[in-house]
């Protein structure tokens, strides 16, 4: 595993220096590249098209995980970042790589160890002797996909470099920000902080991962499929690029287009306030965590072929975006509940819709 | 996930708001029919439709309102209804017309009933004529009861009096706003004629000839009109019938309603038992029959033909045979109808003394007799003639010195036991035949005859008594002539020949057909003696009963057999004034009753007597002994010959029916009428763009109307249920059968609508670059899953699904819950607000140390 170097940056086969160079200037005003609106929305149909390839990209490599692919994908169309937890050997690295290689962008691992340096992350300004200036070197975080790998392995400080690139898609060394390019996701990876020697990651840094994926055991078919057709080769060989970085930009853009009604957002509001008001929770949804909800619930929506949110959508992501951000009361965390299960309940209960309230008032109105 | 496939994500090429086909600006700009039929459902008048729908209604009642005459005596009473009437139809077509929420325009069409009844009937009271005031309520509890008394006392048809009319009117101008009802915001046209059963029940309980033609006639056109308003002229367009539709749908319907009415007309025909009586036993139709109306002889009539006897009476006389039972008279025969005269101011209260009036020559035959009127329920009591006194009565009693009639004021004969003495004068045919003086002591009014009398009266009068010599033959001349063979006993006959009845008419009708029963044979002979200037009146009452072969101890007088009457010996008898002997009985009636000696003819001994019916022959006068306890009425029924009490029990009894089946009905129509109403939403289908921010409420309505369906069916959606969750799982359920089989068509509907919904509710309204929703109706998709449920489920499921529906009756006990709950939530903000105050209070009070 001579990958597994403190710091490794790859790039796809078709990454081009001049690529390179265009994504590490800052060449689009920060709010443009947030919001998307540097990309014409491409059209329904090619949009279904790109998500069936690159789902079926990652299927053919990954056995017996469709689940797990389209929420990556749809953290990916819904500008989150994904962070992958599980025990080692269940195909974290795998996933994450057969996504980046499956979209033709930049891409760059950073294998996280306790004496990673933060600027290993975000990059050093180095003297150039020659010029006579100090010139900056980016880190491993000017890709398109940054692979994080075994990110709790990491001290606090390194963790935390990576938090203003998460969130504000731009790094600041020595008082000048950089911007970060379109698509930026990051997929990190953990183990479970039981394993030893990890560091878990403060609230704040769960926070800004969009959701969260437990892989889970292939099941017992998928397994038998997996010792077979893994024992030659890598799987990764054949994985090749089936979109570009455009496309996904351009996949974005329609994604932010997918429209949500005022019942969508009071059902999210909903959902947000129960978790606060759980008896069993210690700290419950955060603002950020029902935009991002929301977020991904449009992504949802569109993989879906859809241009407008159902509260289907909203529950479908609703526990991989929320059960890593909450945080449970010691009694109800003693008595054998998971986040998971809490958050079940807590679906299970809030209302779709004031739905007896609200048709009596559309039947009058009607009548 | 078909669903889902649906609709794909269009692109939005203009953003938000800004798709050039955006009608922010369009009403003015765009086509002026577009723009106005978007907004038709608001502005635009409401065209004739009200009008037309309140005319039909007015007819309908008002023509089932013909059906009344005969339980009201005349005509009079039409003309105030008739205003009425229109007045409310009126004032409902009006507030519909000027698009009046259905609410307002029932309550303002309330309060114009409540001004034009004041109006008629209390313009004294109510301030400027037709405002009521307090002082109109009390007016108006003095015609309610007025006609309370009305009910209670006469005997159909009544009087026009103001009470009676008053709580008409109210009624059918009620039945006016209840049938607009129905038929106009409920959209249940066909169920408004309940109203019309209502007011043909009536008639068709009371009135020998039912409904009759006119009001069946009037009732059936007014509701045909009904039925085609709403048909051709409904905004509603379920109610609507396609225009090319139309000439079929007709031909259809004329062949449904032509055997409907084929079959109503041939299987009374053809089914025993539906030839005697009226409701009951033979409600049946008899458009031919006059429309004389009725009273107690007409009930008479009907008691007779009554297969069972009820109201049953028991006496035991020390009189040595069984007795007459009379308990009124009728002596008036002018007129349509004849009726008993009360003569409310001449009656004299207490029956310790009843006195004749008259001077009687010649000695009397005192009779102790003892009755147990059991469950006969009449105010007039039936005794022997002629009492003297009564004891044992309870209540109070007047009696009529004109007639000796016994009336209560204020109870009945319901449960009395009662002992009569009485004196009936010896008479003898020798006696008779020499009382020939003119008659002095009573009303010339037994001598009346009325202006119109018909003349084949008075010729058969003449002509029977052209031989006679003295009163006395003729008397016997025309009780020969009756009682000969030419005219026979029958039941059925006058029925048959429409004039079951009294009144001259009928009269004449007789002597024509000579066929008929005691009441015919009676009046004949009241009327023609009366013509040869003998005073008369008809008695009614019960002809001598049967023994019952026990014995009753009369006190003092030793042991008596007991016999008993009931409704089938129900009779009436002329009784004839002869100066010196009174009031005396004769039995012009064939085969029925018992010929007095004095009444047979002497010339032709035993002519008579082989006439007695075989029924009375029992009742012998050698009939002995005494004894015993009366018993008690065997069965519960009232009916009798004098009994006015039909009126108000059958109608209570008909009312309460009614009320029954409403309240049974109520949930079914209820969820009936929500449903229609829902799916009464038509998705705009025209062209024309939508205004901005519209909303078509037709996919939402829909919904709830599919979760309505499966809760009723046992699936209830949760609230954290999702449309598309709710919706897999109905079609996962046994509910809704397999997908792909027969039922596959409900299948894609649920999806269909759950699609439609999610579009609705949760995509962009449309005029923000969403997708303009699809124009497919949703009633057809819900009749589908409908049939498909109720196919599905099991009896009991399908009877709890349409008779209680679940949704609804959750519905309901949280409506009924309500107040107790926003109680429960007062009481606990008080309880609250207490606390804090008191808490506070005890801040302010200076700390104790």
């Amino acid at each position: 595993m001579e990958s597994k170097r403190p710091v490794a940056i790859e790039h796809s086969q078709r990454l081009e220096q001049s690529q390179r160079e265009a994504a590490v200037q800052p060449a689009q005003p920060r709010d443009a590249a947030l919001n998307g609106h540097g990309q014409h929305p491409m059209d329904a149909e090619r949009f279904h098209e790109a998500s069936e390839l690159i789902l079926g990209s990652i299927n053919r490599v990954i056995d017996g995980k469709a689940d797990a692919a389209k929420l990556a994908l749809t953290v990916l169309l819904a500008q989150g970042h994904l962070l992958l937890e599980d025990v080692p050997g269940v195909g974290k690295t795998l996933l994450a790589k057969t996504l980046a290689r499956t979209v033709d962008c930049t891409v760059s691992r950073i294998q996280f160890t306790p004496d990673l340096l933060p600027s290993d992350v975000t990059g050093v300004s180095i003297y150039n002797q020659s010029s006579r200036q100090f010139e900056f070197r980016p880190g491993a975080v000017f890709a398109n996909i940054v692979i994080g790998d075994e990110i709790n392995r990491a001290s606090a400080k390194t963790q935390s470099a990576l938090l203003e690139c998460m969130e504000e898609h731009q790094v600041t060394v020595d008082g000048k920000s950089y911007q970060l390019g379109l698509p930026f996701m990051v997929v990190a990876t953990q183990n479970p902080i039981e394993m030893e020697g990890t560091y878990p990651l403060p609230e704040a840094q769960r926070d800004r991962f969009m959701a969260r994926i437990s892989m889970g055991y292939p099941d017992k078919d998928a397994e038998i499929q997996m010792l077979e057709t893994h024992q030659s080769s890598s799987p990764l060989v054949k994985v090749t690029p089936v979109v570009t970085a455009n496309d996904v930009a351009a996949m974005i853009a329609m994604v932010q287009q997918v429209y949500v009604s005022t019942a969508i957002k009071e059902y999210t509001v909903a959902i947000g306030r129960a978790t606060r008001d759980s008896a069993n929770l210690r700290l419950g949804a955060s603002p950020r965590s029902l935009l991002q909800l929301l977020r991904a619930a449009k992504a949802t929506a569109a993989l879906d072929g859809r241009d407008f949110v159902l509260p289907d959508d909203v529950l479908d992501v609703a526990e991989s975006v929320l059960a890593h951000r909450i945080i449970l009361e010691r009694k109800a965390a003693s008595s054998g509940d998971t986040p998971q299960s809490i958050l079940h309940s807590i679906l299970t209960s809030v209302p779709v819709a004031k739905e007896p309230a609200g048709a009596w008032a559309r039947e009058r109105r009607a009548g | 996930m078909s669903a889902g496939q649906e609709h794909r994500i269009r692109p939005n090429p203009g953003g938000d708001g800004a798709s050039p086909d955006s009608p922010t600006a369009d009403p003015t700009a765009g086509s002026p029919t577009s723009g106005s039929l978007t907004r038709e459902p608001r502005t635009a008048g409401a065209g004739p439709y009200p009008w037309l729908m309140a005319g039909s209604i007015a007819v309908a009642v008002l023509g089932s309102s013909l059906s009344l005459n005969g339980v009201f005596r005349g005509w009079a009473w039409l003309l105030p209804l008739i205003t009425t009437v229109t007045v409310a139809a009126l004032s409902l077509a009006a507030l519909r017309s000027l698009r009046a929420r259905p609410l307002l325009a029932t309550a303002g069409s309330l309060g114009m009933l409540a001004a034009i009844l004041s109006f008629i009937f209390c313009r004294q009271e109510s301030l400027l004529g037709f405002i009521p005031t307090p002082a109109t309520l009390a007016a108006v509890g003095k015609l309610m009861q007025r006609a309370a008394e009305t009910v209670v006392s006469e005997t159909a048809p009544v009087p026009p009096n103001a009470g009676i009319v008053f709580v008409m009117c109210a009624c059918l101008g009620l039945l006016v706003i209840l049938m607009d009802a129905l038929a106009v915001p409920l959209s249940m046209p066909a169920v408004s004629g309940l109203g019309l059963l209502a007011v043909m029940v009536v008639p068709a309980t009371v009135k020998p000839q039912s409904v009759g033609v006119a009001g069946f006639l009037g009732a059936g056109i007014g509701y045909l009109l009904i039925l085609g308003t709403s048909q051709w002229f409904a905004h509603d367009p379920r109610l609507q019938s396609g225009s090319t539709r139309g000439s079929s749908q007709f031909k259809r319907s004329m062949v449904a309603g032509g055997l409907a009415l084929g079959l109503a007309l041939v299987v009374p025909l053809a089914i025993p038992g539906f030839d005697s009586g009226t409701f009951p036993q033979g409600s049946r139709l008899s458009p031919w029959g006059t429309a004389n109306g009725l009273n107690p002889m007409i009930t008479l009539g009907n008691s007779l033909r009554s297969p069972t006897g009820a109201g049953r009476i028991t006496y035991a006389t020390s009189s040595g045979s069984a007795e007459y039972l009379r308990s009124v008279t009728i002596d008036s025969f002018d007129g349509e109808t004849w009726s008993p005269d009360d003569r409310a101011g001449q009656r004299r209260p207490g029956t310790d003394k009843i006195d004749a009036g008259y001077t009687l020559q010649g000695p009397t035959v005192p009779a102790v007799t003892s009755i147990d009127a059991g469950q006969f329920t009449s105010p007039y009591l039936p005794a022997p003639f002629a009492p003297a006194s009564v004891n044992g009565l309870s209540g109070s009693w007047t009696w009529d010195p004109a007639t000796l009639s016994i009336m209560s004021t204020d109870s009945s004969t319901r449960g009395q036991r009662y002992v009569v003495f009485s004196a009936s004068p010896k008479i003898t045919a020798q006696a008779l035949a020499l009382a020939n003086a003119a008659p002095r002591g009573i009303s010339n009014d037994f001598l009346r005859i009325p202006a119109n009398l018909p003349d084949i009266v008075r010729k058969t009068a003449n002509t029977v008594t052209a031989s006679a010599g003295n009163n006395y033959d003729k008397a016997l001349a025309i009780q020969k002539y009756l009682r000969s063979s030419e005219f026979t006993y029958s039941l059925q006959a006058p029925v048959q020949n429409g004039y079951d009845g009294n009144g001259l008419s009928v009269l004449a009708d007789f002597l024509t057909v000579k066929s008929g029963y005691c009441v015919h044979f009676s009046s004949a002979m009241a009327v023609m003696a009366r013509v040869e200037g003998i005073p008369s009146r008809v008695a009614v009452g019960y002809a001598p009963g049967h023994p019952t072969g026990q014995s009753v101890a009369l006190v003092g007088q030793g042991s008596f057999p007991e016999y008993e009457v009931d409704a089938r010996d129900a009779h009436a008898w002329p009784e004839l004034y002869f100066e010196g002997l009174g009031w005396v009985p004769f039995e012009p009636t064939p085969s029925r009753g018992v010929v007095p000696d004095y009444a047979t003819d002497p010339t032709v001994p035993g002519s008579i007597t082989s006439n007695t019916d075989e029924k009375n022959s029992a009742a012998t006068p050698e009939a002995p002994a005494p004894t015993a306890t009366p018993t008690a009425g065997a069965s519960a029924a009232v009916a009798g010959p004098a009994e006015v009490s039909t009126l108000p029990v059958i109608s209570v009894g008909a009312a309460g029916f009614l009320l029954l089946v409403a309240f049974l009905c109520s949930p079914r129509l209820a969820r009936t009428a929500q449903r229609r109403r829902r799916l009464a939403v038509r998705p705009p289908a025209r062209a024309g763009t939508p205004p901005p921010g519209y909303r078509d409420p037709a996919p939402g309505l829909a919904w709830a109307e599919l979760q309505d369906l499966a809760t009723d069916y046992g699936m209830p959606s949760a609230p954290s249920e999702t449309p598309r969750h709710f919706s897999a799982r109905l079609r996962a359920s046994a509910a809704l059968g397999q997908a792909g089989g027969i039922d596959d068509a409900a299948h894609v509907a649920v999806a269909s609508l759950t699609s439609d919904f999610e579009r609705d509710r949760y995509g962009q309204p449309a005029g923000r670059g969403g997708v303009p929703p699809a124009a497919t109706p949703a009633a057809p998709r819900i009749a589908v899953v409908r049939e498909s449920l109720r196919s599905n489920a099991r009896w009991s499921v399908r009877f709890r699904a349409e008779w209680v529906p679940p949704s609804l009756m959750h519905r309901w006990s949280r409506g009924l819950g309500a107040p107790l709950r926003s109680l429960r939530t007062a009481g606990n903000s008080a309880g609250w607000a207490l606390t804090r105050s008191w808490r506070k209070l005890g801040r302010l009070l200076p700390e104790r140390r």
